[in-house]
């Protein structure tokens, strides 16, 4: 792959008339999810004025979303290398390890889809939609009125290995009553071959935090990077007061995703060399969070359609999107969705602030009937589950010196894993949680470049 | 002492089952070849009086590799992994003789039992100049026996397992699983995992999901009697009941798979009126990493862990998951439903979106994919690709998603993997359920 092939995007003549009209349930920037989930009927504004496949769902839109399946080059922290394996050399210059990734295609016109080719990102977009509502009298056709879900997945094929042939698939992970055609398992339905795209269709009945990845050659696509979190917001959500689940003690003020995973550069060498890997080999070098490791976990989404090819955020983050960064202001009921692909078992710990866990794998720890939910400093989540956790942020603020917000950690508890490539210090799954004074606007929080 | 299997009795007629028995005890090794079955296949006792003879033999894996293990025979006297799965009844008095064929000495421990005793004396760990040599008391190498009972006080899941050398002896084999069926005012509940009517499930779909994984470089030395190094430990084999995926979703007591009899294969049909009760799935982790067991399809209930129903006094605190994560030496019991949901049908309530012509899908040249999205229904398939898929049924997989255990030695769609077969409500012509 040369570097040409991460030339620089024409600039879109995209507005935010045109997002709205896409209608998308869908995140690629992932961090400041309170502006999407207003609730069911809201209708949110896009969380940046410029031409991003970011938008909020809007209350007759069918929750329809374009995905594009390929390969490309991602960013690491510095670290102490790892030759020949990392930082690959093929790569292009500000990028340092071969991946695998989804991409959101849904605001680029059809004839330009193809040059998405070689620009993967880890992790995929934060995908959220509303329930499935077949009760819905709003909208022309029960297609419109009931939130059912579209996702159009595009193969594009792999740049750097022109030689495989793989297909792609979507499997969504924890879909109740799936039925094998839309759930993505290659060996039991379809997958969607190189130049070729397919329709998936779904209706969330089931309120909660998922996760999606690919399930072709599974064990090499996830580690790759193809994984991503997506959510299924409640009906009674209200456009001034959201919930996670059904039961009125979910409520929250702001939402915040979540995709952990490890990242072994060994195998991504060898994919992009041209040699194989025995996966029961398993040996991460890197800890990630939303396709990041501290310290680039704290800095803003990037967008990989920008033209900004000169600012960090801008270049080397480019293809790793999603920021970590959580932010509220005092006494906010914040909701962290919490997703694990990675192969590894995480135990993630707050310093300072009590965390309640309300819902393990999409299915509530409390409803009308029961109350499991309970406190802990450390959530512990497998391979393939979920957790859903609300934190109430404190009542008073201290700020940091020099800073408007006071930080609180959040990380693996797991030591072995809060480093870079085994180098002294903090580094891998570890962000922060920053505490504002009351009546700081969003803007003003950071998420956002 | 019989080996029986749940649904091929239930399939045979009285006097074809008793043939069926005699040719079981009549075949060496007690395999039965004579009826494919699937899910869960107890050995059973009226007396409730066991003998496991521990020996040696030889699994086969979907890649060719044959490896030497330990194991716990049964009434048969084979060699056969894992060791038979025991079903008792709450409150009786369990007996297990232990036989020692193997070379070094050899001990059976049961963990979740209380009041456990070997050869009449509380059964403790044996010490020897103020070392633990066993957990608790061998049976001496080379034809050695030692006799263990217990009252299995309380329905649920339970392993057993060596307790002699452990990380060695079960990492080879040494392992099996025991099912105590709850007794509800002095009757037995063959159709309840615990006393509670909430546990109860069709006793036509209970399945053993035992989860170990093996490396088999260890097994190398032991079989050439060469010093293994614990520190070098790594698993390349991930199994459920012994097997690995494509092995795993043969029947019970294979004809190719001779020391391995018990399949893993779920086989149900949608939840509905004619099929109110959930399928059972007995989960037991006999290794020493914890396994994130991933079913596809729809959320299992947990309704047990340990051998502990999942109720605080009246109160449900059963959970549901897509992911059922199970730590060493833990077993939980679900319960798993599949339901229609959108009852997809063609001409009256078709997928809202086009299947893509053949030549714009992959399907895998060995698919189980009927080429249709409808339940009961089949579609043509691509030239050269065969299916696997009988009627129109639905498949979906269940695996570990610690991927790189679902993969025989690399290989993926492999290892701790099976597969969750969903027939249409009318049933498959010619197939089991």
């Amino acid at each position: 792959m040369t570097s040409d092939e991460i030339r620089p995007e024409p600039a879109r003549a995209l507005d935010r008339r045109t997002l709205i009209k896409g209608g998308l349930g869908l995140l690629a920037g992932g961090l400041a999810l309170e502006e999407l989930a207003r609730g069911a009927r809201a209708v949110a504004a896009p969380p940046r004025a410029v031409a991003l496949p970011m938008a909020a769902p809007t209350g007759s839109a069918t929750q329809q979303l374009h995905l594009a399946a390929t390969d490309g080059w991602a960013s690491l922290p510095a670290a102490t290398p790892r030759a020949p394996f990392w930082p690959d050399p093929l790569a292009p210059p500000g990028y340092d390890v071969y991946v695998f990734g989804f991409r959101d295609v849904t605001s680029v016109p059809a004839n330009l889809v193809v040059n998405e080719r070689g620009k993967a990102q880890i992790c995929a977009p934060v995908l959220g939609f509303d329930q499935y509502d077949p009760a819905a009298t709003t909208g022309a056709t029960l297609e419109e009125r009931s939130n059912a879900v579209r996702i159009t997945l595009s193969n594009l094929g792999l740049s750097v290995r022109p030689d495989l042939t793989d297909g792609h698939t979507i499997h969504w992970h924890g879909f109740t009553n799936a039925i094998p055609l839309f759930d993505g398992v290659p060996e039991l339905s379809i997958s969607v071959p190189i130049g070729r795209e397919f329709t998936y269709y779904y209706r969330p009945h089931e309120p909660g935090t998922y996760m999606y990845h690919c399930h072709f050659e599974d064990v090499e696509h996830v580690q790759m990077g193809m994984t991503g979190v997506v959510y299924v917001r409640p009906l009674r959500n209200t456009p001034t007061q959201k919930f996670a689940y059904d039961a009125a003690s979910t409520a929250y003020d702001r939402e915040f995703a979540f995709m952990l995973t490890e990242l072994w550069v060994e195998s991504h060498y060898r994919d992009a060399h041209i040699q194989t890997t025995d996966w029961t080999d398993f040996k991460p070098s890197f800890w990630l969070l939303n396709g990041r490791a501290f310290p680039d976990t704290l800095k803003p989404s990037t967008d990989p359609l920008t033209t900004d090819q000169t600012s960090d955020s801008g270049a080397n983050l480019r293809y790793n999107p999603v920021s970590s960064l959580v932010a509220a202001n005092v006494s906010e009921r914040v909701l962290l969705r919490l997703a694990n692909l990675g192969y590894q078992h995480h135990a993630m710990t707050l310093d300072g602030i009590p965390m309640r866990v309300i819902a393990k794998d999409a299915s509530p720890l409390v409803d009308t009937s029961r109350d499991l939910s309970f406190e802990t400093n450390t959530v512990e989540i497998g391979p393939g589950e979920s957790r859903d956790v609300i934190i109430t942020m404190p009542s008073t603020v201290t700020p940091d010196s020099g800073k408007p917000y006071q930080a609180f950690r959040l990380y693996d508890r797991n030591y072995a894993y809060l480093n870079n490539g085994g180098d002294a210090g903090y580094g891998g799954q570890m962000t922060e949680v920053r505490l504002f004074p009351a009546g700081t606007p969003t803007s003003a929080h950071g998420l956002t470049a | 002492m019989t080996t029986t299997s749940r649904h091929g009795r239930r399939r045979a007629a009285l006097v074809s089952a008793l043939l069926v028995l005699l040719a079981l005890l009549s075949l060496p090794g007690g395999s039965a070849q004579a009826v494919p079955s699937e899910g869960l296949q107890c050995e059973t006792s009226p007396s409730n009086s066991f003998t496991l003879t521990a020996t040696s033999g030889y699994i086969l894996t979907p890649d060719g590799n044959s490896i030497f293990m330990w194991g716990y025979a049964g009434a048969s006297g084979a060699f056969q992994l894992p060791g038979p799965t025991l079903c008792v009844n709450q409150g009786a008095t369990v007996t297990v003789t232990l036989r020692n064929l193997l070379r070094e000495p050899v001990s059976i421990a049961f963990p979740g039992q209380t009041g456990v005793q070997a050869d009449g004396q509380p059964a403790q760990p044996v010490l020897s100049g103020g070392r633990i040599t066993s957990l608790v008391k061998p049976a001496a190498a080379s034809g050695g026996t030692v006799t263990y009972s217990f009252t299995a006080s309380r329905p649920g899941t339970f392993l057993y397992e060596s307790g002699t050398d452990v990380a060695k002896q079960v990492q080879m084999g040494l392992y099996g699983a025991l099912v105590v069926r709850p007794v509800v005012a002095g009757t037995p509940q063959p159709a309840r995992a615990y006393a509670s009517a909430d546990t109860a499930f069709d006793p036509q779909h209970e399945y053993l999901h035992l989860l170990s994984e093996i490396d088999p470089v260890l097994h190398l030395a032991v079989e050439r009697r060469r010093s293994f190094n614990l520190g070098a430990y790594a698993a390349r084999y991930f199994l459920i009941n012994g097997r690995s995926m494509p092995d795993t979703i043969a029947p019970n007591n294979a004809a190719w798979l001779p020391a391995q009899p018990y399949g893993s294969t779920i086989h149900i049909k949608p939840k509905d009126a004619s099929h109110p009760l959930p399928a059972l799935i007995r989960y037991l982790n006999v290794s020493s990493a914890t396994y994130p067991f991933h079913p596809h399809g729809n959320d299992q209930r947990v309704v047990g862990r340990d051998g502990n129903p999942l109720v605080t006094g009246s109160t449900d605190i059963s959970f549901e998951k897509f992911l059922v994560d199970i730590g060493p030496g833990q077993t939980a019991d679900t319960t798993l439903f599949w339901t229609d949901e959108e009852q997809w049908a063609p001409g009256t309530n078709e997928i809202p979106v086009d299947l893509p012509p053949l030549q714009d899908q992959i399907v895998t040249g060995d698919t189980w994919f009927s080429e249709s999205p409808y339940l009961g229904h089949t579609g043509e398939l691509p030239a050269g690709v065969t299916s696997s898929n009988e009627c129109g049924e639905y498949y979906h997989v269940a695996h570990s998603h610690a991927l790189q255990q679902a993969t025989n030695f690399g290989a993926a769609f492999g290892g701790m993997m099976t597969l969750i077969r969903i027939d249409p409500p009318a049933g498959c012509p010619g197939a089991t359920p």
